[in-house]
């Protein structure tokens, strides 16, 4: 025990308070290049896109240059309904793959902290969806979505005895978007799963020993103390999970486009459609404005629900 | 400074040194020249082959080669020109021709490129290489593209369909749809056409391969005079062109977007004709041999159509040497390693003198007809500034008309949004009046 | 055969049979998909992938070949995988090594440290998590021409280093680290970057290895940015270079397909390295103590 864990008698010495300020310079000094690089390489050019928002400016610059719109690009994107409706497919997308790839992944994650043989093994192998890249992703999926002889829907034919028809799934407004969850909870649960993994490590072998002495059963095991040994964890993954889901792109670039009918449209879809193919930079970085604030408000929510009651 | 810093500071001192040792020496002509192009890996060895062979030919030009993968082409030529280091030499699309010549990039090529090369182009080569408003050449390029239809021989024969001989004889609008129609309760067919929906919803190739359909029932997707949408894109032609598509998708046809581009010639062949791009010939002959035969595409009004564009070369106004510039493309384009290359990856010819060397296009050849349509029908696509508007629209359109869409109420929507996008640009001048 | 195995009961057997059988079939379910690919790359005719995409052939091979692969280790002089595979190994241990230590640093100021505004600053780096990476690449494009620094390795490598994501995750890890171990460094009269360094990064080497396996697949895969940003051959990451086998009319299935197989290899290699720190941790047993 020091003096300074007793409360304060007399004023700070000079030996002190130089000590807290070069503690102080050094806890800048750690913030620092981490925070000099976001600053320049993700809050300068986001600020950038503010100001292009705010004109017409083209993808290609033309000769008669881009000028001032105001709020208009707002606006007129505000007034899509296509834009609308891509906001509602992200929507639909959030809340079936958040569960479904954060269950899995936690699921897995238990089944792998396990002592196991081959553990190894199996570690590696469950990841490889998160290694292999989307674009790859997305044609093996391709083909086995296929329609109407697909591996897919060979295996549903075989395992219904031929009852149920084939499923156009990735031409089908119904079932376009579930697939698009399918294919996207298998490439990223890996994600999801290791983050679970260094989770778990941290919560004390000796609570689950003295739990199996106390005769508690698995379940309760789970519910009592893996769950809440994870909670920094899961508040971690919720969120995380979401705002990816949010920014839901390429697999829809590359294998729908939007379609069908729009079913699977994302607002980054619809932007990267807005300013890449139309060329429209300004109304491009409107939608990323609105997108950015509707998330955020999104995840405040999440995280003011999740927060620490203690 | 950094490793990286002193690298650059040293390559660039030995480069000055180079370039002023050579100049001394020569005392003539020493360029340096940028090329920007895009290419699947024997491309990119074949040009980068002919530029070496240059460059030896021409002691003290250099050509530096930015090879760029065509997924972000245009952003990356619209960066370049923010940085104002616009490449001299530069492959393009070409219905991005008209962008790039009216955002004032490009220089023509006259005067610049052998003559004899320019007399070699074909109609269609030609064609996609002018500007409108002054009609003159700004890009050239050896290779073109076309679609044509492909069909199984056998089964035609069986069905005692007849087969044309050549363009003049294509099939009429009339006869397709009953053709389609046998082809329906055929043994064996599940769709009687793949329309290669399986490309994908929103890409280049729907007007690309559909807007020679419209060409020919007698609309278009703008008006090439009065560069207006409305009135020719929702005119009745081009109503009547996507009504009859959308007939076709109905009535069951057509492959769906899901079923993958392969069904022509995958096991017991599901599709009996496809509207393929040239590059098809060689995946369906890998399967069917000598079976393939290959079609003109069918005349729905007076004038068959079909599509043309590939990516072709052009000099950009700020190059540093013009005259080297065309020099070397003079060069490329009548190099006979470059030509081979192409040719043994079935190239489709934009220069009569390498139609003739390619024994897949020269006459008697298999794809004879796909090569015949280059002088006989081939239909740039609209050559306006505009374009990336009108291809976004068209595509829109195009897939919802597909999904059952009223035709003349997506056209007219189309129609709006290109002319709200002229007048954006006040009609990009001097296209409009 | 010692006493202690033969006293382990018959049902925990039974229940250890059911793991390994379930995880056994999970994993050959999960990874069947990824047959498709190795398949695809030992096939050596690209008109061949294309025949058989789309049925239960695509999941086999007559005649396995390796040329695919032996084609593109040969291609040299259009695509030299060599280079690219070094360029890419390059941008990857920078980024790794840095990101490590500066997300690291920065979240344990913000988990621990005393500076006004850390909740604020925590706040802002979750928000910039939401803006995706296609909405800022062109203005970040002209920022990194403006300075010149078009088409090199540091273009590459310092956007990434520092990331809300990585800050966010250390920091929910760093937050569990029990009050007693922070207190007893600080007692010893350590300053936060001794505390940090002798003290936090020790006991956190699965959160470490975490970052580390994310942050490295993440810029191992990087390929919008890479694909705006280099010109030529000189930094091209391999992300960037098979993209040519991906051509505008016709695609080169085996080459595209042979490789991202090799593409996935440096990488799981890395991931297998790092996911050997999924230990249980020491906080679990400082706990106790």
């Amino acid at each position: 025990m020091t003096a300074e864990a007793f409360p304060r008698l007399s004023a700070p010495s000079a030996a002190r308070r130089k000590r807290l300020l070069s503690a102080r310079a050094q806890e800048i000094l750690m913030l620092a290049p981490a925070s000099a690089l976001i600053a320049a390489f993700l809050l300068t050019p986001f600020l950038l896109s503010f100001r292009i928002a705010l004109t017409n400016e083209r993808l290609i610059p033309r000769p008669v240059p881009a000028h001032f719109v105001g709020l208009e690009n707002f606006a007129q994107v505000l007034s899509d309904p296509t834009f609308w409706q891509a906001l509602w497919n992200v929507t639909r997308f959030t809340l079936m793959v958040v569960p479904v790839q954060c269950g899995f992944a936690l699921a897995m994650a238990l089944l792998l902290n396990q002592k196991l043989p081959w553990r190894n093994f199996f570690r590696g192998a469950l990841f490889l969806p998160a290694i292999t890249s989307m674009s790859v992703v997305c044609v093996i999926w391709g083909t086995l979505f296929q329609f109407p002889s697909g591996p897919l829907n060979q295996i549903l034919g075989f395992l219904t005895f031929g009852l149920a028809g084939p499923v156009d799934w990735l031409g089908n407004v119904n079932t376009s978007m579930p697939a698009i969850v399918l294919l996207s909870a298998w490439q990223a649960y890996g994600f999801q799963m290791i983050v679970f993994l260094a989770g778990l490590q941290n919560i004390p072998n000796e609570l689950y020993e003295a739990a199996r002495l106390d005769g508690a059963k698995t379940w309760a095991r789970f519910r009592h103390i893996t769950l809440p040994g994870l909670r920094q964890t899961n508040v971690f993954v919720l969120i995380i999970t979401t705002i990816q889901a949010f920014k839901l792109f390429t697999q829809i670039n590359i294998l729908t486009q939007g379609g069908p009918r729009g079913s699977t449209d994302t607002v980054v879809q619809y932007m990267y459609s807005v300013g890449f193919v139309d060329q429209r930079l300004g109304l491009a970085s409107a939608v990323s404005i609105l997108l950015f604030f509707f998330v955020l408000a999104i995840s405040l929510i999440q995280r003011f629900v999740l927060r620490d009651r203690q | 400074m950094t490793r990286e810093g002193k690298n650059l500071l040293a390559r660039a001192s030995v480069a000055a040194l180079a370039l002023a040792l050579g100049g001394l020496a020569s005392g003539a002509q020493a360029a340096n020249l940028k090329l920007m192009f895009q290419g699947d890996p024997f491309e990119i060895g074949v040009i980068s082959d002919a530029a070496k062979r240059f460059e030896q030919a021409n002691p003290g030009t250099t050509i530096e080669l930015v090879n760029t993968p065509h997924d972000v082409y245009n952003e990356k030529v619209g960066a370049a020109v923010s940085a104002k280091a616009l490449p001299d030499i530069l492959e393009l699309d070409a219905p991005f021709l008209a962008n790039y010549v009216w955002s004032g990039f490009l220089q023509p090529l006259s005067g610049l490129i052998d003559q004899k090369l320019i007399d070699d182009m074909t109609p269609s080569d030609v064609s996609q290489g002018t500007y409108p408003p002054d009609k003159k050449l700004y890009a050239i390029g050896l290779t073109d593209s076309t679609v044509a239809l492909y069909a199984s021989r056998k089964q035609l024969e069986s069905l005692k369909i007849r087969i044309p001989k050549g363009v003049d004889d294509a099939w009429t609008g009339d006869e397709f749809e009953a053709i389609l129609k046998t082809l329906s309760t055929a043994p064996g067919v599940k769709w009687p056409i793949d329309l290669f929906r399986g490309y994908g919803a929103k890409t280049e190739w729907i007007p690309y391969a559909y807007e020679p359909i419209l060409v020919s029932f007698g609309c278009d997707l703008i008006n090439r005079e009065t560069w207006r949408a409305s009135g020719t894109l929702d005119g009745k032609g081009c109503v009547a062109a996507t009504t009859a598509m959308q007939r076709w998708v109905k009535a069951g046809w057509v492959v769906p977007q899901s079923a993958g581009t392969n069904q022509f010639y995958a096991e017991g062949r599901p599709a009996a004709l496809a509207w393929g791009g040239h590059w098809f010939y060689a995946e369906a002959n890998k399967t069917m041999g000598d079976d393939v035969v290959v079609l003109p595409l069918p005349k729905f009004g007076a004038k068959g159509a079909s599509p043309n564009g590939t990516w072709i070369y052009a000099i950009s106004k700020t190059a540093s040497d013009s005259a080297m510039a065309g020099k070397f493309l003079s060069f490329m384009l009548q190099d006979k390693a470059y030509r081979d290359g192409y040719r043994d990856h079935s190239g489709f010819p934009g220069l009569k003198s390498f139609a003739a060397d390619s024994p897949l296009y020269a006459p008697g050849g298999p794809m004879a007809t796909a090569f015949e349509q280059a002088t006989k029908t081939a239909a740039p696509r609209p050559p306006h500034p505009g374009y990336p508007t009108i291809t976004l629209a068209f595509q829109v359109a195009m897939t919802n008309i597909f999904d059952g869409a009223d035709p003349q109420s997506e056209l007219t929507k189309a129609a709006k949004k290109i002319d709200a996008d002229i007048d954006d640009n006040d009609g990009y001048p001097p296209f409009g009046k | 055969m010692s006493a202690a195995a033969s006293s382990s009961p018959p049902a925990a057997d039974k229940l250890r049979i059911v793991k390994v059988a379930s995880v056994v079939a999970i994993t050959l379910v999960i990874i069947s998909p990824l047959f498709l690919l190795a398949v695809a790359s030992l096939k050596p005719d690209r008109f061949q992938i294309l025949a058989d995409m789309g049925s239960f052939k695509a999941f086999w091979v007559a005649d396995p070949s390796l040329k695919n692969f032996a084609d593109i280790i040969t291609f040299s002089g259009p695509l030299p995988f060599g280079r690219y595979l070094m360029n890419s190994m390059i941008i990857l241990a920078f980024t790794v090594t840095g990101g490590v230590f500066f997300n690291s640093m920065a979240a344990f100021v913000l988990a621990w440290g005393r500076l006004p505004g850390r909740a604020l600053i925590l706040m802002l780096l979750i928000g910039l998590y939401i803006v995706p990476q296609e909405s800022i690449v062109l203005p970040l494009l002209s920022i990194v021409n403006r300075v010149g620094l078009a088409d090199t390795f540091i273009a590459q490598i310092l956007p990434f280093m520092a990331s809300p994501l990585y800050i966010f995750l250390l920091y929910q890890f760093f937050i569990q680290v029990p009050r007693d171990i922070y207190d007893a460094a600080r007692v010893d009269g350590a300053r936060p970057f001794e505390i940090y360094w002798k003290v936090f990064l020790p006991i956190s080497l699965p959160a470490l290895a975490t970052v580390a396996i994310l942050l490295g697949i993440e810029t191992w895969n990087q390929y919008l940015w890479p694909l705006m940003v280099t010109q030529t051959d000189r930094a091209r990451p391999i992300s960037v270079g098979i993209a040519a086998f991906f051509g505008a009319d016709s695609i080169y299935w085996n080459y595209a397909m042979a490789a991202s197989v090799m593409m996935m290899t440096p990488v799981l290699a890395f991931y297998l390295a790092f996911q050997k720190w999924f230990v249980s941790s020491v906080i679990s047993s400082a706990v106790k103590g």
